[in-house]
């Protein structure tokens, strides 16, 4: 049965993309139908698998000798947030017929969603390395082409390739982890990497967990390549919700929290994750701070709560991450969808031209309240929770300075949120839109969204039973509900935290007049003009990023040299690499 | 080298081999593209014959020709056709002008 319904997660919707991509764009209605159908049965058949979670392999295909057996593992961890990225995209689906109506071109969108939903779950229950590598890869691809839908726009296209290069540097380091692996235990099996992970020798197995790192954080938007992720807010909206805040980026905070009983032993790790983390938390936090486009701005906090759940893995909470995960996924993809209502209706993502649009769009405006509190923190919210689980991990088990930095960030985040929250929906209109509230495909899917924020951290129970009863070489604790709220509400430092959001709210709350004027202030000098260059630059890191990018694309271009296209000289390179080889086995033989 | 009957083999392999890339260097006839394609196979089939022989597995080397005849056989007929349409609606079966036609 299991293996029927892994079948129907990564069948359906890769059916559904073929069953798009025919339909050809001449009947929008048609393709708006068949995409919500094909993904909310992929949806349905995702929360169907999660009875069937268990630590065995469900499927298991001999692919030859050199790829290893195609296996399928339904474990814990993989179900959850199969069900995560198949629910969150048959929502985005069904917000999309609002928002894309009308759009040219259809077809291509849906597909390569539903291209992308297949691959994403195939990446979380794949048992295979190299076959996790394949998925890796065309989740990928299909995040390269929705950035770059709008393909006349060149912003759009560059930050595409921008994306498509910089999550190529982390597949090449998840290929190098799954190479070693196959030379060091001769197997790609997922499973065999967690149970052997001791024999292997120190030196590569040190190569290989830094490896799926440097995957881990150029998926995740983790610094130093955190910069990718703002510049693929280009997409449309319902994508970066579903790719770009729920489901792919996690792909690395995945691998990590997969792979952690056999890296965790390795010398520097945890460590090296742990700052990876904190880096990455604090300094987009810090860019969050200035942003004034809406969609950045969360992009921005989108990194920044990956860095939570990134310093969680760190610092040994890996069920603390997964949890912070489900929240993420869930109040962040109502946060952007609720922005994509707001930049749908007035047409600009510019935080300095709205306000005042509460008004107007008081579900939207409900809604996208209840994602910013769970955002900040703020009790009973499902990112409350989470947030504070992982700070209290890094407070047992981590070192000092990396818990006082992650406080300090909580702070940062209330204080962007309520900032978002405040330049868009209150303060003082500063340009007159004729709005209207979100349509009924919006409404449903914002209105189930944010009822999964206000619940979602119920589930507590339950998902650790599953994680602790089917990932063998974890050792997760179960913990029921009551007593998750209990170990919460009796430390100390869950109210240390709250204090510090309450300090991050009351700040911006001072100087919530000035907020408004900072784009203009930013111009001359004062405080705004450091902060916004240091913002606008990433740190330096975007400099680094463009580099190796142009770089990147530069070479392709003298390599497209070589694709003359004509025969003759097609000819004669194959010509000279036969007498090429030729010669070595004549120079050989004597 | 004495001309023996495998030597024989050979030279005609070579020799085939060398004709159809000087060939396909020069042509710019699709149809005669096929033709030379045509000719590099038949070195290949040649060459399978021979290498079965002398490793001493003579049926090995026969059979894998006779699957490389079938499969070539297909593809000269699907090149040809292909060729048949790309003079209607190029108008040309020079390889250089119809590599220039955009779109």
């Amino acid at each position: 049965m299991a293996g029927i319904l892994i079948g129907f997660v990564i069948g359906i919707p890769w059916l559904g993309a073929v069953a798009l991509w025919l339909t050809r764009d001449r009947n929008s209605s048609l393709q708006h139908a068949l995409a919500v159908g094909f993904s909310v049965a992929a949806g349905i058949a995702s929360l169907a698998l999660i009875p069937f979670a268990s630590a065995r392999t469900v499927i298991d295909l001999p692919m030859g000798r050199y790829f290893g057996n195609l296996t399928f593992t339904a474990d814990g961890l993989a179900v959850t947030l199969t069900a995560i990225a198949c629910v969150v995209g048959s929502l985005a689906v069904i917000f999309s017929v609002d928002y894309m109506h009308g759009e040219a071109q259809l077809g291509r969108f849906y597909a390569f969603v539903l291209l992308f939903i297949g691959a994403m779950t195939g990446l979380l229950l794949s048992g295979n390395l190299l076959f996790m590598f394949f998925f890796w890869e065309i989740t990928a691809l299909c995040s390269y082409a929705l950035i770059s839908f709008y393909n006349d726009d060149p912003k759009a296209v560059a930050g595409g390739i921008k994306a498509l290069i910089m999550t190529q540097v982390g597949g090449v380091g998840l290929l190098a982890g799954a190479l070693i692996t196959y030379a060091a235990l001769g197997s790609y099996q997922v499973a065999d990497l967690l149970a052997q992970a001791g024999t292997m020798p120190a030196n590569l197995l040190t190569l290989a967990a830094f490896g799926f790192l440097l995957a881990a954080a150029a998926k995740s938007a983790q610094f130093p390549f955190h910069t990718w992720l703002p510049d693929a807010m280009e997409a449309p909206t319902p994508i970066s919700a579903l790719i770009h805040a729920a489901t792919m980026v996690n792909a690395g905070v995945y691998l990590l929290a997969r792979f952690y009983p056999a890296f965790e032993q390795v010398p520097g790790w945890k460590m090296a994750v742990t700052a990876v983390g904190l880096v990455s938390a604090l300094i987009t936090a810090f860019m969050a701070l200035t942003a004034t486009d809406l969609k950045r701005a969360l992009a921005y906090s989108t990194v920044s709560q990956l860095g939570y759940m990134v310093y969680a893995i760190g610092v040994g909470g890996v069920f603390a991450s997964q949890f912070h995960l489900l929240s993420h996924a869930v109040f962040k993809a109502l946060l952007f969808l609720a922005a994509g209502a707001v930049i749908h209706a007035t047409g600009t993502r510019e935080m300095a031209r709205m306000g005042a649009l509460g008004k107007q769009m008081p579900f939207v405006r409900n809604v996208f309240i209840l994602g910013a509190l769970a955002l900040a923190g703020l009790p009973i919210l499902n990112g409350f929770w989470s947030k504070e689980l992982i700070l209290e991990a890094g407070l047992s088990a981590g070192p000092q300075w990396a818990y006082d930095g992650m406080l300090l960030g909580a702070g940062m985040t209330a204080f962007y949120t309520l900032r978002m929250t405040w330049l868009v929906f209150f303060g003082t209109a500063r340009e007159t839109f004729h709005v209207h509230d979100a349509g009924r495909a919006m409404k449903v899917s914002l209105g189930l969204l944010a009822a999964g924020t206000l619940t979602t951290w119920l589930l507590a129970g339950p998902m650790s039973e599953t994680l602790h009863g089917t990932l063998p070489f974890h050792s997760i604790h179960s913990l029921s509900l009551f007593g998750l709220a209990e170990e919460i509400f009796t430390a100390p430092a869950t109210y240390l935290a709250l204090m510090v959001v309450a300090v991050g709210l009351v700040i911006f709350w001072m100087v919530r007049h000035q907020a408004t004027t900072w784009r203009e202030n930013s111009q001359k000098s004062g405080a705004g003009n450091w902060m916004t260059i240091l913002s606008r630059e990433s740190f330096g890191f975007d400099w680094l990023n463009r580099q190796v990018a142009g770089r990147t694309v530069q070479f392709a271009s003298v390599l497209q040299k070589t694709q003359t296209g004509i025969l003759s000289w097609n000819v004669v390179g194959i010509l000279s690499a036969f007498l090429a080889i030729l010669l070595y086995l004549v120079w050989s033989v004597k | 080298m004495t001309l023996t009957i495998l030597n024989a083999v050979l030279f005609s392999v070579v020799l085939l081999l060398a004709v159809g890339f000087y060939g396909l260097l020069i042509t710019r006839n699709l149809i005669k593209i096929v033709v030379v394609l045509q000719t590099l196979v038949k070195a290949a089939i040649m060459a399978l014959v021979l290498a079965g022989n002398t490793s001493g597995n003579p049926g090995l080397g026969q059979s894998a020709a006779a699957t490389v005849l079938v499969a070539d056989t297909v593809v000269a007929v699907v090149a040809l056709a292909l060729a048949v349409q790309v003079r209607r609606r190029a108008g040309t079966l020079d390889i250089a002008r119809i590599s220039t036609l955009r779109g």
